[in-house]
């Protein structure tokens, strides 16, 4: 019992940590190249809607991922357009990036709350009822393997070639990278939307996976999480998995715990994530002492002084 | 050949913000009118519709006002904090937090003079909402931990509190298909003013005033500037900076607190999920699109009141109420790019 139990919850933690972990790890570029974008729960939400409502109407499952992830990067590009080339207060154009993304999408998919999907995103494996560790991790969505995919890669470009050297230099000193000929603009314009783009992945995944359906607000706070997250992650996509893996573990267990004999009102189990992810976020501040990791230029926007 | 350079202008015009704002503003009409016409509904008829049904009567227009009230005071709060350029995204939580402190005040405490009851409870929604703002505000003090994030989460937290609250302990067992708490006394209802319009409307004008002076007369407004700004100047003018921080985070969270006591003993009566409509986050956009300043806030938290009324009442003729929040959010955005041409200029240069 105990074994079927707990493969459940890892089977669970896995699905949770994917839809966390990539709208962190789009973030993650994001930051890197020195703008911050609070609008991470916006985008999942206009990835969700547009994805869900592609797979609706054509029933194509690779055309509704497609325009998705499109379409939450367009939709970043207007962060892009008012703090990269405009200059405009990145905190403030993120926040409203959120506001409007959920205001966005809930007009958007008024007609498709509550209804089903005839083709969902499916598991690649066969086994529909995994019963040991081994065959939960080849049993797992596609978009899990995607995201383990997209780690390694995220984390060789930024190491290891041209394109996330600039990027990190951008993000770390953009007069200087300015003066050393690069184009910091462009940088930081294509590095928000490749964010968008992975919460519009993210939104995919919770609407034609995870969930599948359509309701208002259904990202309830998640984009928030990603963006503690990559906190947590201190910039760095190995140990912004392991964060998300943490912080899916504890959205798995949390609905758990009563069948392992704890009583709580599932009102106030509602609430652990969030008041863990505060606790987490203080607990992780103490110990760096203020060294998080961050990138030097982050939300200081990029102006070349002409004479 | 010719090249195009950006250059900062040294003056910026006084009333780039206004100027911003009523550009913005035109643009989201336009923007509004735009989905509207997809969604087959004629813009001009509905926007005049909802101006009607908004502002055209005695009654429609004190509705747009009390719903104003939450709007305004929830962006003082948020104006008030940024002073010491710090964020608070959680004053929709703190406005639930009010309305809690409210009802857990009313249930256990007795008074015999009604005015004096409705000011201990007003008061208790703004300890409310400072207590709601406590963790993110110790925590950012003391730790430095990124208050943007804590005070979101707190909205969370605080939401799942209210929804244990109205189906547990203070569940109303009158009130079987709809969550909430009991009703609170009528002896504590806050009167009316003139037509619906709330005597909360009157609390609303003196804590804008309140908070102008506040901001930009006082010593403490001065201190504040001096916190948020550079922590050098901060220490060579003996300016304890945390503290400082600490103090604007506790008022403005009171702030929205309050908004969301009046909420309660105006128009709810009672603690359920209808006590906040997303207005927390709606004043972040008021708060940002004004510049912080306490007088625009009152003006454009107006505005936007009417504008949330006349977007609840077109549901009627098959307009989504979102057409009204994402009025506003591209008002902001239309604003932040007309900013751009007040605080640049594009010049053409000749290249060497």
């Amino acid at each position: 019992m105990i074994d079927i139990q707990l493969i459940g919850l890892l089977n669970a933690t896995l699905q949770a940590a994917t839809l966390l972990f990539i709208a962190a790890l789009g973030e993650l570029i994001t930051e890197k190249s020195g703008i911050l974008n609070l609008g991470v729960e916006g985008m999942i939400s206009v990835g969700a809607v547009t994805g869900f409502m592609t797979a609706i109407n054509t029933e194509n499952i690779f055309l509704a991922v497609l325009v998705g992830v499109l379409s939450s990067s367009i939709f970043a590009s207007i962060h892009a357009l008012v703090t990269v080339v405009l200059k405009q207060d990145q905190t403030v154009s993120g926040l409203i990036l959120t506001i409007l993304g959920l205001a966005l999408s809930s007009l958007l998919g008024k007609n498709y709350v509550g209804r089903k999907l005839v083709t969902k995103l499916e598991s690649v494996s066969s086994i529909t009822e995994p019963s040991n560790i081994i065959e939960v991790l080849i049993s797992q969505n596609i978009i899990f393997y995607l995201a383990v995919v997209l780690m390694i890669s995220t984390s060789f470009v930024l190491k290891r070639t041209m394109f996330g050297r600039r990027l990190e230099a951008v993000g770390e000193d953009s007069k200087s990278s300015d003066s050393m000929g690069l184009k910091v603009a462009k940088t930081q314009f294509i590095a928000t939307c490749v964010g968008g783009a992975f919460a519009g992945l993210s939104g995919v995944y919770l609407t034609l996976s995870y969930v599948p359906y359509w309701t208002d607000n259904m990202t309830s706070g998640r984009g928030w999480i990603a963006l503690a997250l990559v906190i947590f992650g201190g910039w760095k996509p190995y140990r912004t998995a392991l964060g998300a893996l943490l912080f899916g573990f504890l959205e798995a267990l949390v609905p758990r715990l009563q069948t392992y004999g704890f009583e709580l009102s599932p009102y106030i189990v509602k609430i652990t994530p969030y008041v863990i992810t505060i606790l987490v976020l203080v607990i992780l501040t103490i110990y760096k002492g203020g060294k998080t990791g961050a990138p030097r230029n982050i939300g200081v926007p990029f102006f070349r002084e002409n004479r | 050949m010719n090249n195009f350079k950006l250059f900062k202008r040294q003056t910026v015009n006084e009333l780039s913000t206004f100027y911003s704002f009523l550009i913005g503003f035109i643009i989201a009409i336009i923007i509004g009118s735009i989905i509207l016409l997809i969604q087959d509904k004629n813009p001009i008829d509905t926007f005049s519709l909802m101006l009607r049904l908004s502002v055209g009567s005695v009654n429609s227009l004190s509705s747009s006002l009390n719903k104003a009230i939450p709007l305004i005071l929830a962006g003082l709060g948020i104006s008030i904090i940024n002073s010491v350029k710090l964020w608070n995204i959680g004053a929709e939580g703190q406005i639930f937090l009010g309305a809690i402190a409210v009802n857990f005040i009313y249930i256990n405490t007795q008074f015999n003079n009604p005015s004096f009851h409705i000011l201990v409870l007003l008061l208790a929604g703004f300890v409310g909402g400072s207590v709601c703002i406590l963790i993110p505000a110790i925590t950012k003090v003391v730790f430095g931990v990124n208050e943007i994030i804590t005070t979101l989460l707190t909205n969370y937290i605080v939401f799942g509190v209210t929804i244990f609250l109205i189906n547990g302990p203070w569940k109303d067992p009158n009130s079987l298909n709809f969550p909430a708490a009991a009703y609170v006394g009528e002896e504590v209802f806050l009167p009316t003013v003139f037509g619906k319009l709330s005597f909360g409307f009157l609390i609303c004008i003196l804590f804008t005033f309140l908070a102008h002076y506040l901001k930009n007369k006082s010593v403490f407004g001065f201190e504040m500037r001096i916190a948020g700004g550079s922590t050098m100047t901060a220490i060579y003018a003996g300016i304890n900076a945390k503290q400082k921080a600490f103090i604007a985070m506790l008022i403005g969270g009171g702030f929205a607190g309050l908004a969301g006591a009046i909420e309660l003993l105006s128009q709810t009566h009672r603690v359920s999920t209808g006590i906040s409509q997303g207005f927390g986050y709606t004043a972040i956009i008021v708060a940002a699109i004004t510049g912080m300043r306490p007088l625009g806030i009152f003006l454009v938290g107006s505005l936007f009141g009417a504008l949330s009324i006349g977007g609840s009442v077109i549901q009627t003729i098959g307009v989504s109420t979102y057409i009204a929040d994402i009025i506003q959010a591209s008002t902001l955005f239309g604003a932040l790019i007309i900013q751009f041409f007040f605080t640049y200029q594009i010049k053409r240069v000749e290249n060497d």
